[in-house]
Formats: C-alpha cells, structure tokens, sequence
C-alpha cells in the first residue's frame, strides 16, 4: 500500500475519543505525544487563535469555561427546539446559540461554530497524532457512533469528518465496531450481546457472528443515558449536601458547577475503584462573607449504587427490547461484551452478570475496543477484498408524515441495511407542481413523537389534473445508516428535483467554509496530563 | 475481480425486477429458515457492496448496490413467520408480476382505502349505500341519483364518481337495448 493510503479508524465519544490504525495486520491504539491513549472530546479556544484539544483541553473547562467546549456529540444533530439542547443549556457553561433552520450554534467569543465544526477541532487530533505517528498525512477513515443515532446525527457526524479533511469511508455502528474487534482472526460461530454505555449514550446490539460473517440481529438504545448521568446523581447529592449545610447552592454559579462535576466524575471513578471515594474541592465558593469554603464528603459504594440503581435498570428495560427484537433470551447468548468507560463500575459487572446470567468477556478494554474495531474496517474497506461481511441494521423506523400529525412506516427498525422502499403519491389538486413529503425516525405513529429528519419538496414533473400524476418516492438507507430521498415521476420516469426545506444540517457550501477554517485553526500542543 | 462475475453481475441487476425473493436468495420455496439464513449468508459473501468499495467502474458498482439491497429485501421478507405466507399466496396468484416486491399495506392505508371506498361522512354513506342496493335491483336511474346526492356531500370520493358514472352508462344501455 502506497504511503498516505491508510485509513484510520476513530472513536468519537462524548466523553473521550480514541484513534486505531492497523500494524502488521493488527488493531493498534495510537497515544499521542505524552503516551495518552485516550483524549477527552474537549475543544478549548484560547485567547490568541490556537485550539487545544483532548486532556489538556478538559483542564481548561474551570480556567477557560467560557471558551471550552466538551459533551458536543450530545447536541450533533439535534435541532435547537429539542430538550436535550435546552437541558445544555441550563448546565453548559459555554453559550449554545439558536443557528438558521432551527440549528444548534456555539457562541465562542464573537465567532459561532456549528457542531460538526466542534467535532471536527477532535477528528483533527485524532489525524494529527496518527499523522505525528507515522510521519505522513492520513486522509480517510472509519468513525463511529452510536448504533441508536438518528439520520440528522450521523449526517453531522460523517460532515464533521470532512470538515476536518477527512474522507469518511463509513459511519460505523460502536457496537457493531465493538464485535468486529472481538471477533475479528477468530473463527468462531457465537452469538453474543454488546453493552456500551458510554459518557453521553446507551447502546445494546445483538449480534451472530461466524467465520467471515458479522449479522446484527437487534440494536437499540438510548441517546440519553450515560456515564455523565451518574455523575449528575453525585452532583446533585454533593450539591443538596452542601446546600443543608452551608445554605449556599452551588448549581447557580456555572463556575462552581464545573468544579462541582469534576468532582463528581473522579468521585465515581474513584468510588468504582476503591469501594469509596473521598471527596474533597479547596475553595469551591465564598460564604456572603468572603469566606472561602471547602467541599468535603464521603460516598460509599452502597451510597452510589443507591443513586444509580434506576439508570441501570433502565438500561436492563432496553436490553429487553434488544432481545425481543432478535427472538431471543438472555440464554441464548454465548458471550457478553461490556465497551465504554462506566462499564468498568461493579455495579454494572455485577448487574449485567445478573441479567445475562453470564460472566462479561474478561480482556478486553471497554475505552479502546470501538476504536480497533473502527481500524479493521477502515483497513478492510481499503483493500481490494474485504474478509469479512458486516451485516448491520437500521435501529429506528423510518416513517412519512401523514395527515392530521400522524406517520406511516416505511422501513421497519431492525432491517439490514442497505435497504430501499418505494411509495407512490399522487397529485391532489388540479395543476400541482409540488409534492411535499416530511420524513421522521421512530417508534410512534405520531408525529410529534419522533424525530424529524426533514422536509422534501419535489418538483419538476408533469402538470396536469388531479389524481393524473403519479410520483414514486424512494427511500433509501445506505450501509452509513443515512438516509436518502429521491423521486420520480411513474409515467415519465423522469426524475424530480428535490429539495431539502427544513434540516438541521449543513449544506455543501457551509461545509466548505467550515473546511478552510478548520484548515487554518492551528492545534495547540498541551502538556502531558 | 473475475470476469465471469462481473458479467453475471451485470445480468442479474438487468432482470432483478422480474425475480421473486426466493430466485434473489436462489432457494427454493419450501426453504426452510437455516436454509434462508445461509442463502442470505453465500449471497451476502457474494455481493456485499464492502467487497466492491474500491471498484472503479462506477456502473457496476450501482448495480451490485441494487443487487445486495435486493437481496437484504428477500431475506427480511423471507425470514419473517407473518411475511412470508402472505408474499408466497402474492406471487403464486394472477397479480404475481405486480407483487414481486413485498408490499405491506399500512394500518392507515387500510383504513383510509376502506373510507374512501363507502365515505367518510354519515350522508354520503347513506345515499351511497341506497344507490348500491338501487344497481343490485337494476334500478340504474334511481341510482344515479343516489350517487350524485352522495357526491354533494363527498365532492371529490373517487369511488363514488365511479360508480355515478357506472350507473350513468348503464342508463344510456337500457334506453338503447329498449
């Protein structure tokens, strides 16, 4: 292979992000210059220009708060209208901002970033300790998400790869990137169940794996359960204590919030760890005095699992549908992979193995497994032939909008990918020349409770009366999990211009701007953490 | 990438539309679910768009992506206990041609297809259902009336325009036989 025609595989967590390329026919993890193998998703925008990205950026997030942006991959996607942005909001301590068509914006001093561009700031780290690496430019490659993500987040997602000059070869599912990594140079035949919690998602795929094949059976999920969770629980409990005690609330000042969730997340590392966490912040506030106070507890293992117990259960809730939808039992299963940082807290070893009934797979990293799995195919789809057969799925319904705020299915949850569907409409009034369509992902027949993808507006076919002129409308799911909508008209064949009315994406000439910009932002080189 | 499956890749996307699942899977009817699921696994080794990712020829490359959506359609339809029946009885009756491709009417398609057949408003129900007992009893002009009275309320029912235009005809027949 000639130099430069490397692909590289990236994990791009919200929480932390992590980047694989493969040596002599193996997975391997890239560390920066410091030996870190894993980098915060933390993008802090110092005062002269330069970008820092990854620990370094994530020691920012006190002394920079303003300016330093991290969790971006919980607001990709999203529109501005949608709560998961609103609940940033309250607790970010940069400024999210409403962008044209609904979109999502950050406010960085008197510049505004899209999320894809944020995003992007990590992918060019990711490159950049590949490319310090090896010594040459890479220019492709494999990034994952999660397997529940919708359209709107994996179009920004594959958007972001590109701002950030990359190639995107494939937006892989993190589970599925997970089994591939597991089963990749085994010859096994198992079927096996991946449980990723990640910082900011859960996720659940099942899988059957043989020889040369990968077949997703059922994934599902949720977009809103993660690591950061379980920190909000300590949070808030830290913050309740503390307010009882010294009548100050620490949530009203964004300053003391952050300090108060790092002290959440070393509390729940450390608590996972040792069975306890000592939790102590020196100047954490000042008393109406001037006094300066101190944070001070203690938190036992029961005291946590106390707090966290109904976030686990919630995962077990969506496991059930996970298995439901590939007709199986939790027997049926013969091996257990757990991936993402939380999984490594007792309480979710212990209650996985109580709901699988199976010890989880001992040895194998929960950080670095996507991102290995990430490199395989990146490298796979680099050769000539591939090896191995990923057969992956849709995880939500794709449906059309109907009259009166409800939706019809299209292309059930569940269906291997690539995968198309064709639908006839007609023309219902005298000399039509649109046809507007909305598109939505999700498992309710209304509207209102799924997620719009967008509005497509054909136009270009023939005039004529009413109920005359018929459009098939194609709805494709290509093996990225995105989606694809074009029309035609039955009669002619001829194929209709489409238009996208309301997204939340970006368009071309937006990414291009975005790609010069990021171009030119220089990376900052922090210190070791 | 050997000719001779280039050449049959090519044929296959040609006739794609006139295979039934079964002839995409190459199983026979009777095919059982181990059966479908290494049929799906040997076609899938075959033509998974992945193999395919660097082939320059741009044509071919579309049609082995038509090729492989295909065959992911036959295996989900294939593989499911309540599809499968259903899609067999399709293609094995007169319509075979037409029903090649699974088709599953929606809860609200049905509904709607239902409504639009008797009417969506008490009033044009009635008089539609007078004028459907009127042609059973050949009385074609009271018919008619019926229809066009359940028009007033239903201006744009299709089904109710055909048939006032059904009963027209036959009007016109009868005068003419007499």
């Amino acid at each position: 292979m000639a130099e430069g025609e490397i692909a590289i595989g990236i994990d791009l967590g919200t929480s932390y992000s992590c980047v694989s390329i493969i040596e002599n026919g193996k997975p391997v993890v890239i560390p920066n210059e410091w030996g870190e193998r894993t980098h915060a998703s933390v993008v802090s925008f110092l005062e002269d220009g330069t970008v820092l990205v990854g620990n370094s950026a994530k020691r920012n997030i006190i002394t920079n708060a303003d300016n330093t942006v991290y969790s971006a991959k919980r607001l990709i996607g999203r529109f501005f209208f949608s709560d998961e942005v609103k609940k940033a909001q309250a607790v970010m301590p940069y400024k999210i901002i409403e962008g044209e068509n609904n979109s999502v914006r950050i406010q960085i001093r008197e510049n505004v970033y899209s999320l894809p561009e944020i995003s992007a700031l990590v992918l060019k780290e990711m490159k950049s300790i590949v490319e310090n690496y090896l010594g040459h430019e890479v220019k492709k490659a494999v990034v994952t998400v999660p397997a529940y993500f919708n359209d709107n987040q994996r179009q920004a997602t594959k958007d972001a790869g590109r701002i950030a000059g990359l190639e995107v070869l494939r937006i892989l599912n993190e589970p599925t990137a997970a089994a591939l990594a597991y089963g990749f140079g085994k010859e096994i035949t198992q079927k096996i169940a991946v449980y990723d919690l990640g910082g900011g998602t859960f996720d659940i795929s099942v899988l059957e794996i043989g020889k040369d094949v990968f077949e997703v059976l059922s994934t599902a999920g949720d977009t809103y359960l993660g690591g950061d969770d379980f920190d909000d629980r300590i949070m808030t409990w830290l913050a309740d204590d503390f307010l009882k005690k010294c009548g100050i609330d620490l949530r009203l000042n964004k300053y003391c919030l952050q300090m108060l969730k790092e002290a959440s997340e070393r509390a729940k590392i450390d608590v996972g760890r040792d069975a306890v966490a000592h939790i102590k912040v020196e100047g954490i506030c000042q008393d109406p005095t001037g006094k300066v106070m101190d944070l001070t507890a203690t938190l036992t293992e029961a005291e946590f699992n106390r707090m966290v117990m109904d976030l686990v259960q919630r995962t077990f809730k969506v496991c059930d549908e996970a298995l439901q939808s590939a007709r199986m039992t939790a027997s049926d299963l013969d091996a257990i992979i757990l991936v993402g940082g939380p999984t490594r807290l007792p309480i979710i070893r212990t209650s996985v193995k109580h709901y699988f009934q199976k010890d989880p797979m001992a040895g194998i990293d929960p950080d670095e497994v996507v991102a290995m799995g990430a490199a395989i195919q990146a490298g796979s789809l680099m050769e000539a032939k591939s090896e191995h057969y990923l057969l992956d799925v849709t995880p939500l319904t794709l449906r059309v909008g109907t009259v009166g705020g409800y939706t019809d299915k299209i292309i059930d949850k569940n269906t291997p990918i690539p995968i198309e569907r064709s639908k006839s409409y007609t023309t219902n009034r005298d000399g039509q020349d649109k046809v507007k369509i909305r598109i939505y992902q999700g498992e309710s027949n209304k509207a209102s409770e799924c997620e719009l993808l967008g509005e497509f507006e054909f136009s270009g076919f023939r005039i004529a009366y009413r109920g005359e002129v018929r459009i098939e409308v194609t709805f494709e799911i290509d093996t990225n999990g995105i989606v694809h909508v074009t029309a035609a008209d039955v009669e002619t064949g001829q194929k209709t211009t489409t238009t996208i009315r309301l997204s939340s994406g970006l368009t071309e000439e937006m990414i291009r701007a975005a790609q010069a910009k990021t171009a030119a932002t220089q990376l900052a080189r922090g210190a070791a953490a | 990438m050997d000719e001779t499956f280039e050449i049959e890749a090519a044929a296959l996307a040609q006739v794609l539309d006139e295979l039934d699942y079964f002839q995409i899977l190459k199983i026979g009817q009777t095919a059982g679910p181990s059966e479908i699921k290494s049929a799906y696994y040997r076609e899938s080794r075959a033509y998974h768009p992945d193999r395919f990712y660097q082939l320059p020829n741009a044509d071919l490359k579309e049609s082995i992506g038509r090729i492989y959506k295909r065959i992911n359609e036959a295996y989900v339809c294939l593989r499911d206990d309540v599809k499968r029946p259903k899609y067999l009885a399709d293609i094995s009756g007169p319509e075979r041609q037409k029903k090649l491709r699974f088709v599953e009417a929606s809860e609200q398609e049905m509904k709607k297809d239902k409504e639009q057949e008797i009417g969506t408003t008490p009033q044009g129900r009635k008089f539609f259902m007078a004028g459907l007992s009127d042609m059973a009893g050949q009385r074609f002009a009271a018919a008619e009336r019926n229809f066009k009275m359940a028009l007033t309320y239903e201006p744009n029912n299709p089904n109710y325009k055909a048939k006032r235009d059904e009963a027209g005809k036959l009007i016109k027949n009868d005068m003419t036989v007499r």
